[in-house]
């Protein structure tokens, strides 16, 4: 029924790596995801609460539009869409091939639980008799050989350790499903031939192997052998060389012609070795050289036996590939460990404290001393431990320890006894993103959170006492010592293990911190096309970093797609015609699972069967032994298949799993899913463990029951969708709008482009190069002639947006042009805002009084221009955060930072005798900057912290002599002047967001002009309103690469809806029942999601059907009951709580 | 201005204080005065100021600061800055760079600690290993101060009962490693 369609391969199944699987599988493409783990989330199934929100909200990047595709629930507990293939366990080994067509070599690790199988009841783990830590938990609690990899997991099959399992198999008796398989047994099944002409060698091996379990025959020539292979089958041969009559070599040769799977593995003394190797290449594994250790002849054969029985090698074929591997925590205890870590149990990573104050953590979410289980009375936290250090090899900064660290010390205050004090130790506190300083603010003044500036660096416990001291210099340096219960190292980002093979394997360079390579201006590309980075794979990030990277990895992808010729999904063939069943009357018929007779004694199905029977709305009652087998799969269809009824109830295990599967159903009985229901039948039977079988058996009937009224209310409506105009029209042509646009046309569909400007370029107009040296010029021209000459671009200079109004799929949008005054009116179904910002202006330190005062902005340009001669001068003072991370502009710029170490950087070039003086708050050079930051510290600038309330002074003479600075020298405990040539200040960023242009759409600003995101973590370039994005520095500040970063991803996330002809609503969604609404107007208000409006002309509430998401806001506000949301009916609601508590 | 960036000096001028600190100077440039330097040393009790306020002093161009105060004198080079610092910065080198540096531009409060130096070089110079008797009396004679003998006379009782230090009569020694030193100051002096 589908056609072709593009497919794309996305490594590594964290936070990342799920973006871009969602992006790419939401816009149509076939996904494959593989994550090494035997789960997805990452570190993210171990956080429970994210800055600056301290909640999770995962969920958020959920598919939105087309919703039924995939999963409608936590994303903590798993994923599901129906385009994302996803591998677990799973490693790419190999990729050949050019973009799109590129065959991808995936080895799947040995599997010893079969998933389909496995129903999660915990029999195997209550018998294992092995203790290793628990990952999940940080090593902080304890784990069997076989468990879940993360508790919370959907569907939650369990899987073994293959390293820590001692294979003795207790846990294959106890499973009650019979889904574990050690390859042990399985060993008498593989059957080694073993040729050798000397009989002592033949045997020996034979008699080591059997003991190990393998079923061996020996052979004593050639001849011998190739006769046996004919009588019964073998999977590996061990074949001597040197043999009288035919040789080693010829039978291999014999061998390869009959059984070309055959796993053969030479035997050699050291003078036949080039024979070996010549054999290899007519088809042998391997060799061993004589004489050899029954121990290496054991495990090569074991080797080979898992290899080929438990791991699964495959080629997939992908048009493009998003590696998104992530990073690796730094681990304190290697090294020279001077925090004790390991050794005082008080001594934990931020990683462990988010797992000991999670309820789901080893102590219940009691914030409580590890060593002794006292409450923390006295925390603190030490930054930069792995970061920003030399010493271990990282010369950068982890960019994300700063706020978690605050976040973690908040989330202290609010589990911890009432007077626990908490200090952060930092250097500087790198509080760069979007809302960070204020979050910073709020945790110094409203929640007391201790900030001290200085680097610890021994924790050592007090033996007395009891507790963890640390040392650090004070304000006037004076040491001092103090003592806490806790002591939380943030650690920070290191590029993820194996890093050089995989970049062999993947052919992509690695830069010099050690993470994957990208090209200049373009974050998600590699020097391979074809083969993308996103998320911290390519150096550190936060979640929205993270999230942004992975949108733009995808979007690159989908153009390699696109251009290679495989299109995106269109949905020919018609969609399933359901039958309808509106005017029938509800008929339920119930398809029990008995699972494999694992449910506990007593438990009489049959007596439950007859129970609902007895209610007039039940058609009929089945069981079935095993739903999740296939052959019970198949059974189930058959029972749907005959006619008579018009719901369907399955109680089994595990909804979520099946839930999926209805789908599928449903187009082959023809029946709307929606009417379809999975009850969890199994869960009492855990939950009431000690339980008499009667009590479990009445929790599962009552269960049924709900879901029977459940069903009986389900009113299936007609699937309604929404046209899409397939164009799109970007606002502002700067970096990040061109990029925007003509990543969008690059698809092939039509994009207008409209710029207030008679020229575009935005800031890069002015900007001449960045830190790195890139020249940006060269850069805009580029990319803005790729634009000016792309097909299906529409470019509006000297152009505004008069009005707008509008809704996901079409948005009409009147565009006047300034100088002819013409107006157009455009029909769009996405809009992107990439308004931009400038330099803001400074009205601050004598500014505008001297001609020595200027701006960074000014002096990018004077320096280009070459209106300033460094050589001439002697001092240049530096003021950072000018106006900045303050009120009313408290938020940080993040380019100026490193827009002063690039400017130090250059003057110094120019004039090494020049003296730079750089008077700071915190330094922000997040990432890899910090490097510049150590180099311009080489260079001789001298950086001078100051703080708000004692800023520095700038005082302009009269008589044209040098501006003079005063400053506090806090390390000197004294006041600084200095007569500076030249004074730059840092003025920072602000936005150029129209209130108006923003509201036209129905999206946001927030306090400081920027547009407002859906939400900063999951959805960074989203507004509330579906269909209307935003990126580069309207949404908040960031530099060239970063703003590309952010128009990639908010044309992916634009794509999601271009690609398709029309929007078709989910299956719950909410409607207006028109007799009862009073147009009260309420539910407009509540509606997160601006699905709502009012139609003036017909005088009534209408609900966007493809935005709704059915979260009954609306509903619940309706004092009418006139908003109601599709299944969840008033009647069908209490109708349901009638069944449950009866 | 040029010569005190790279501390070459003038030839055939006496070196400025700030160009022998220059080369000192130049190792330091990368501190990010984040004070575990201060925090670890296990000397900082005794300091009249801080190592980092020492380096900071040295990075802002306040050289003469640095010589009114005995930090770097009081440095028992543990090697714990060293060691700890996040940089990776040579601090006990630098510190003994600046017992140097005082030693050379001779500066009173220093002369305690540089004669007492000075005297234990004279005796490895003169013998190839440290002559007790000979370097105290070496030390006593240069600081010309009749009291300091008699302040370490209960010292050297008690290192003279456990045969510590042993009576030998002061000899010039030698000379067989007069041409090691001479070229030790030629490097000194052209550094």
């Amino acid at each position: 029924m589908k056609p072709k369609i593009g497919r794309a391969l996305v490594v590594g199944g964290g936070i990342s790596g799920i973006r871009a699987a969602l992006d790419l599988a939401e816009t149509g493409y076939g996904v494959t995801l593989v994550d090494r783990a035997p789960h997805i989330g990452g570190v993210l199934s171990q956080l429970d609460n994210q800055f600056p929100t301290n909640q999770c909200g995962m969920c958020k990047m959920l598919p939105l539009v087309e919703r039924d595709a995939g999963s409608q629930y936590c994303l903590r507990k798993g994923l599901f869409h129906e385009n994302i293939d996803i591998r677990l366990s799973t490693e790419v080994v190999g990729i050949e091939g050019e973009a799109g067509s590129f065959m991808v070599r995936l080895r799947e690790q040995p599997r010893f639980v079969d998933p389909e199988k496995c129903i999660g009841c915990g029999e195997c783990a209550a018998v294992c008799p092995v203790d290793v830590a628990d990952e999940f938990n940080a090593g902080l609690s304890e784990r069997k050989a076989v468990y879940l990899p993360v508790p919370h997991m959907m569907p939650n099959t369990y899987v073994i350790d293959p390293a820590a399992c001692t294979r003795c198999g207790e846990c294959v008796t106890a499973c009650p499903t019979g889904a574990i398989r050690l390859f042990r047994q399985g060993r008498q099944d593989f059957g080694v031939l073993v040729v050798d002409d000397e009989y002592t060698v033949r045997d020996s091996i034979k008699e080591w192997l059997v003991e190990d379990g393998f079923s061996v025959e020996t052979a004593g020539s050639g001849e011998e052998a190739l006769d046996l292979m004919k009588k019964q089958p073998f999977k590996m041969m061990l074949l001597d060389i040197k043999m009288p009559g035919m040789d080693g070599v010829e039978v291999l040769k014999k061998t390869m012609e009959t059984f070309p799977d055959m796993a053969v593995v030479m035997m050699t003394a050291y003078a036949t070795v080039e024979t070996a190797v010549e054999a290899m290449k007519t088809g042998a594994m391997d060799y061993l050289m004589k004489p050899f250790d029954p121990e290496d002849l054991v495990s090569k054969v074991i080797d080979v036996y898992e290899i080929q029985e438990a791991s699964r090698g495959e080629e997939v074929e992908a048009g493009a590939v998003v590696f998104c591997g992530g990073t690796e925590g730094y681990d304190p205890s290697t090294g020279k460990n001077t925090f004790g870590y390991k050794k005082f149990p008080d001594v934990v990573t931020g990683l462990e404290f988010e797992r000991l104050i999670s309820g789901t953590g080893p102590g219940g979410g009691q914030l409580v001393r590890p060593s002794n289980g006292e409450p923390v009375r006295k925390i603190a936290w030490i930054q930069c431990v792995g970061s920003r250090d030399l010493q271990t090899d990282a010369d950068f900064c982890s960019g994300f320890c700063c706020m978690y660290a605050i976040k973690e010390a908040m989330l202290a205050k609010e589990k911890g006894p009432e007077d626990l004090d908490a200090t952060i130790f930092y250097m500087d506190m790198r509080t760069f993103g979007k809302t960070f300083q204020r979050f910073r603010d709020s945790a110094e003044k409203d929640h007391a959170i201790r900030f001290t500036r200085g680097r610890v660096h021994t924790v050592y416990l007090d033996e007395k006492t009891g507790k963890l001291m640390i040392s650090y210099p004070g304000e006037n340096s004076q040491r001092i010592e103090e003592a806490f219960d806790m002591v939380v190292l943030s650690t920070g980002q290191q590029p993820a293990g194996g890093m050089d093979k995989l970049a062999q394997t993947a052919d992509f360079d690695l830069n010099q911190w050690g993470f994957a390579l990208a090209e200049p201006f373009a974050p998600s590309k590699t020097k391979r096309e074809g083969i993308f980075f996103g998320g911290a794979f390519s150096g550190p990030k936060d979640i929205a970093e993270s999230v942004i990277s992975a949108g733009s990895a995808s979007l690159c992808a989908s153009v390699a797609l696109h251009s290679a010729g495989r299109g995106m999904a269109e949905v020919t063939g018609d969609a399933p015609e359901y039958i309808d069943v509106s005017i029938q009357a509800p008929k339920v018929r119930v398809v029990l699972c008995e699972c494999g007779s694992t449910l506990p004694g007593g438990i009489d199905m049959k007596a439950i069967a007859a129970d609902l029977k007895t209610d007039p709305v039940v058609e009929n009652v089945f069981t079935i032994p095993r739903i999740c087998t296939t052959e019970g799969w198949d059974l189930l269809v058959e029972k749907a298949k005959a006619k008579g009824y018009n719901r369907l109830l399955v109680g089994a295990c595990m909804p979520y799993a099946h839930a999926r599967r209805l789908k599928e159903l449903g187009e082959k009985v023809l029946m709307n899913p929606v009417l379809m229901e999975v009850e969890d039948i199994r869960a009492p039977a855990f939950r009431y463990a000690d339980a008499e079988a009667s009590y479990i058996q009445k929790a599962m009937e009552r269960n049924l029951r709900s879901g029977i009224s459940r069903l009986r209310g389900v009113d299936p409506l007609p699937k309604t969708s929404v046209p899409v105009a397939r164009k799109a029209l970007v606002v502002g042509g700067g970096i990040a709008g061109m990029t925007a646009a003509l990543a969008i046309a690059d698809h092939g569909y039509p994009v207008t482009l409209v710029e207030n400007d008679p020229e575009l370029g935005g800031n890069l107009n002015w900007l001449a190069r960045t830190i790195e040296g890139y020249d940006v010029h060269a850069f805009m021209d580029s990319v803005r002639q790729r634009l000016e000459k792309h097909p299906q671009v529409t470019i509006h200079v000297d152009s505004s947006v008069m009005s707008a109004f509008g809704e996901v799929g079409n948005f009409f949008t009147t565009i006047e042009t300034g100088s002819q005054s013409s107006v157009e009116t455009l029909h769009h179904g996405v809009a992107i805002i990439a308004t931009g910002g400038g330099e803001a202006p400074a009205n601050m330190y004598s500014h505008g009084e001297n001609d020595a005062i200027i701006t960074q902005k000014e002096l990018e340009q004077k320096v280009s221009d070459k209106q300033i001669d460094v050589t001439s001068m002697d001092t240049v003072v530096m003021i950072q955060c000018a106006g900045s991370r303050e009120e009313p502009r408290n938020y940080c710029s993040r380019v100026c930072c490193a827009s002063t170490l690039k400017h130090i950087l250059h003057m110094k070039k120019e004039n090494a005798d020049l003296s730079i003086y750089v008077l700071y708050r915190d330094m922000m050079s997040y990432g890899f900057s910090e490097t510049w930051f150590t180099e311009a510290r080489k260079a001789g600038a001298v950086f001078i912290p100051y703080t708000v309330d004692k800023k520095p002074v700038v005082s302009v003479p009269g008589d044209g002599s040098n501006v003079k600075i005063s400053a506090y020298e806090p390390l000197l405990d004294a006041n600084v002047e200095i007569n500076a040539d030249l004074l730059v200040l840092a003025t920072g960023i602000v936005p150029s967001l129209p209130e108006s242009l923003a509201a036209a759409y129905g999206a946001h600003v927030d306090a400081d002009g920027f547009f407002q995101e859906a939400e900063p973590k999951w959805r960074p370039v989203d507004s509330l309103k579906e269909g209307v994005f935003a990126c580069g520095i309207a949404l908040s500040p960031r530099s060239v690469t970063e703003s590309v970063a952010t128009a990639e991803a908010a044309a992916q996330r634009a794509m999601r809806i271009l690609t398709k002809s029309a929007l078709s609503r989910a299956g719950v969604t909410a409607r207006v029942r028109q007799s009862l609404c009073s147009l009260c107007e309420r539910c407009i208000d509540v509606c997160p999601y601006g699905a709502r409006s009012i139609d003036l002309d017909l005088q009534k509430v209408i609900v966007n059907a493809a935005m709704c998401q059915g979260c009954g806001n609306c509903a619940s506000e309706c004092p009418n009951s006139a908003s109601v949301v599709d299944g969840f009916f008033d009647g069908r609601m209490l109708d349901m709580i009638d069944m449950v508590i009866e | 201005m040029k010569a005190a960036i790279d501390g070459s000096g003038e030839p055939g001028k006496p070196k400025t204080l700030e160009e022998r600190l220059a080369p000192v100077r130049k190792m330091l440039l990368a501190c990010i005065q984040c004070g575990t330097c201060s925090g670890s040393c296990p000397n900082a009790w005794a300091m009249d100021s801080s190592p980092r306020h020492l380096w900071r002093l040295l990075l802002t161009h306040n050289g003469e600061e640095i010589f009114k105060s005995r930090t770097f004198a009081l440095c028992s080079t543990c090697y714990s800055c060293t060691l700890r610092c996040p940089r990776g910065l040579p601090l006990t080198d630098a510190m003994s760079l600046l017992k140097q540096v005082a030693a050379a531009e001779n500066i009173y409060i220093y002369r305690r600690s540089v004669r007492f130096y000075q005297s234990f070089m004279e005796s490895v110079r003169r013998h190839g290993r440290v002559r007790e008797m000979e370097f105290m009396t070496l030390y006593f004679m240069s600081m010309k101060n009749p009291m300091i003998p008699l302040k370490f006379t209960p010292l050297g009782m008690k290192l003279m009962a456990k045969g510590k230090v042993s009576f030998e009569i002061p000899s010039k020694g030698s000379g067989k490693l007069d041409a090691l030193f001479r070229k030790a100051k030629e490097i000194e002096d052209q550094s």
